[in-house]
């Protein structure tokens, strides 16, 4: 510290100065504060650190389900049946005419006897089939869209290929895709939601802690008052406690979430292989542990800040 | 130093003080007397603007405290020492802690804080008690410890409101020795108080209120 600060050694300092020192000492008088009731602290914590692990699980949900989704829209594909008149000679000149066009990456044709031949072989009726008499399936070419495409590119794409000389039907569903953007947004809208209503949740928990904390120390805010200590000199220690449970709390909510998710990978992960996703199951990560724990500290501030407000002027002084 | 100007209190039912004026000098140490309900402590109350007198002027150190309002309110108080009857200690804290409150209020460097917590108990004769907690002390010590923490910041002006109140006779003479020896190096003192017998024995001017009423101001 500067010594040569006017008033150093002599008297109050500089009202910068003290203040900083006070915030020094209010943070961690109120983390020993904390400390010197373990029990009581760690429930208020895990009270909101459960508080904030729902809303975080159901987001870092979602962006895995995001994955899926996308992963799923990039393996789309197209089933072009060719009218029963079109041969073979007919099917590879259509797919070549296809493939020139920019949001095809590549079209496969499939012989109706190579088709039939599958098809006997998936339903396990080989011999059956072969006693049919005639084919009746067509010629048919698999179509493999560019990955860039959106649903409604694919819908656009689709309406394209049923106007194609010789094609007689195109199979491709998108509106089940477009369903599951529809699912994912609604449930984000949810997790917003949950997530506000449980932010709210932790500001009471911890307001109500706060409350009982200006009661126990209601004598101490008197006698500070009578001596010419402001709200401010009352308050900061509140503040603090808020702040360190908050904090404390969205990190235990961390740490929940991990654990959850931990719980969850083996099957996740399972999924995941199922529907060919590179990636795995992941959870909040460092960064978004971090970004819990100042979501709780924030509440926790905020918290200790509206109470305090509310409480402290009502004890004055008698 | 403190002057008051034709002040009247009146609460729901009864005026507690009526159309009182009295000034007293910067220096100066008074006694303000009186049977209980006669005033003496609504004088104080008004005097540490914990209420506001329903007419009249209070000017304390030059400034009209009507003119005191919100966040100045504190910074008015820290020019005070103030000595409670049942002295205010904190038991959460140890004497120390409990003496150096009003220094960490005023923003004094730690190492301020403590060489003036040691002076101040040591004038109060508690130096080598400062980490025990108040509450394993006498009553007479407690006041002293809360006398240490009015004086530690240096105050202006040093108010008591029955510092006696609960102490023997021996242990009251000693206390009101100590108020004197601050009066001495120049700090205004008022001090209310109903021990007529002590406070008569002190040669300081003795202001008396009989409901509501100053009846008289005898000078030393």
């Amino acid at each position: 510290m500067n010594t040569s600060v006017p008033g150093a050694g002599v008297g109050p300092r500089p009202a910068l100065v003290s203040w900083i020192d006070h915030h020094r000492r209010a943070a961690s008088q109120s983390a020993q504060r904390l400390l010197a009731e373990p029990v009581q602290s760690l429930f208020t914590c895990l009270a909101v650190g459960i508080a904030l692990a729902l809303p975080a699980a159901l987001w870092a949900l979602l962006q895995n389900a995001e994955i899926i989704a996308g992963n799923i829209q990039t393996t789309a594909r197209f089933t072009l049946l060719m009218e029963q008149g079109v041969d073979i000679e007919g099917a590879r000149l259509t797919a070549e005419t296809l493939e020139i066009r920019d949001e095809i990456e590549r079209v496969e044709v499939i012989d109706r006897r190579d088709a039939l031949a599958q098809f006997a072989e998936d339903i396990g009726l080989v011999e059956l089939v072969d006693n049919l008499d005639s084919n009746p399936l067509p010629h048919s070419l698999q179509l493999h869209p560019v990955a860039s495409l959106t649903p409604a590119d694919l819908d656009d794409l689709a309406q394209v290929l049923t106007e194609v000389a010789g094609i007689e039907q195109v199979v491709f569903d998108t509106q089940w895709q477009t369903r599951l953007q529809a699912a994912i947004a609604a449930l984000q809208r949810l997790t917003a939601g949950v997530g506000v209503l449980m932010v709210l949740g932790a500001v009471l928990i911890l307001g109500n802690t706060i409350r009982l904390g200006i009661e126990a120390r209601r004598e101490e805010i008197t006698v500070i008052k009578l001596i010419g200590g402001g709200d401010g000199f009352a308050r900061r220690p509140l503040l603090y406690a808020g702040l360190w449970s908050g904090a404390a709390g969205g990190f235990f909510g961390a740490i929940l979430v991990a654990l959850l998710f931990w719980f969850l990978a083996a099957p996740v992960d399972r999924l995941f292989d199922l529907y060919d996703v590179d990636s795995r199951f992941t959870g909040l990560g460092w960064s978004g542990a971090l970004a819990l724990t100042a979501v709780g500290g924030l509440a926790g501030l905020l918290s200790a800040w509206s109470t305090a407000f509310i409480h402290l002027r009502r004890i004055q002084p008698r | 130093m403190i002057n008051f100007e034709r002040v009247s209190k009146r609460f729901e039912h009864h005026d507690a003080l009526r159309d009182v004026s009295l000034d007293i000098d910067a220096g100066e140490m008074v006694f303000l007397t009186g049977h209980s309900g006669a005033g003496k402590s609504t004088m104080l109350r008004l005097l540490m603007l914990l209420d506001r007198p329903t007419s009249g002027r209070l000017v304390v150190n030059g400034n009209d405290v009507a003119t005191i309002r919100g966040r100045r309110i504190a910074k008015y108080r820290q020019d005070f020492g103030i000595v409670f009857q049942d002295h205010q200690l904190l038991f959460d804290r140890s004497i120390f802690d409990n003496v150096a409150l009003p220094l960490e209020i005023a923003g004094f460097h730690p190492r301020d804080i403590g060489r003036r917590v040691r002076a101040a108990l040591d004038k109060v004769g508690l130096l080598g008690r400062e980490s025990a907690n108040p509450i394993v002390l006498s009553g007479g010590e407690q006041q002293r410890v809360g006398i240490a923490r009015a004086v530690v910041a240096r105050p202006k002006i040093l108010v008591a409101d029955e510092p006696t109140g609960n102490l023997d006779p021996g242990l009251s003479a000693e206390i009101m020795a100590l108020f004197e020896a601050f009066h001495r190096v120049g700090v205004t003192v008022v001090v209310a108080s109903h021990d007529l017998a002590l406070i008569s024995r002190l040669r300081h001017r003795i202001i008396t209120l009989k409901e509501g009423r100053l009846i008289g101001g005898v000078g030393p």
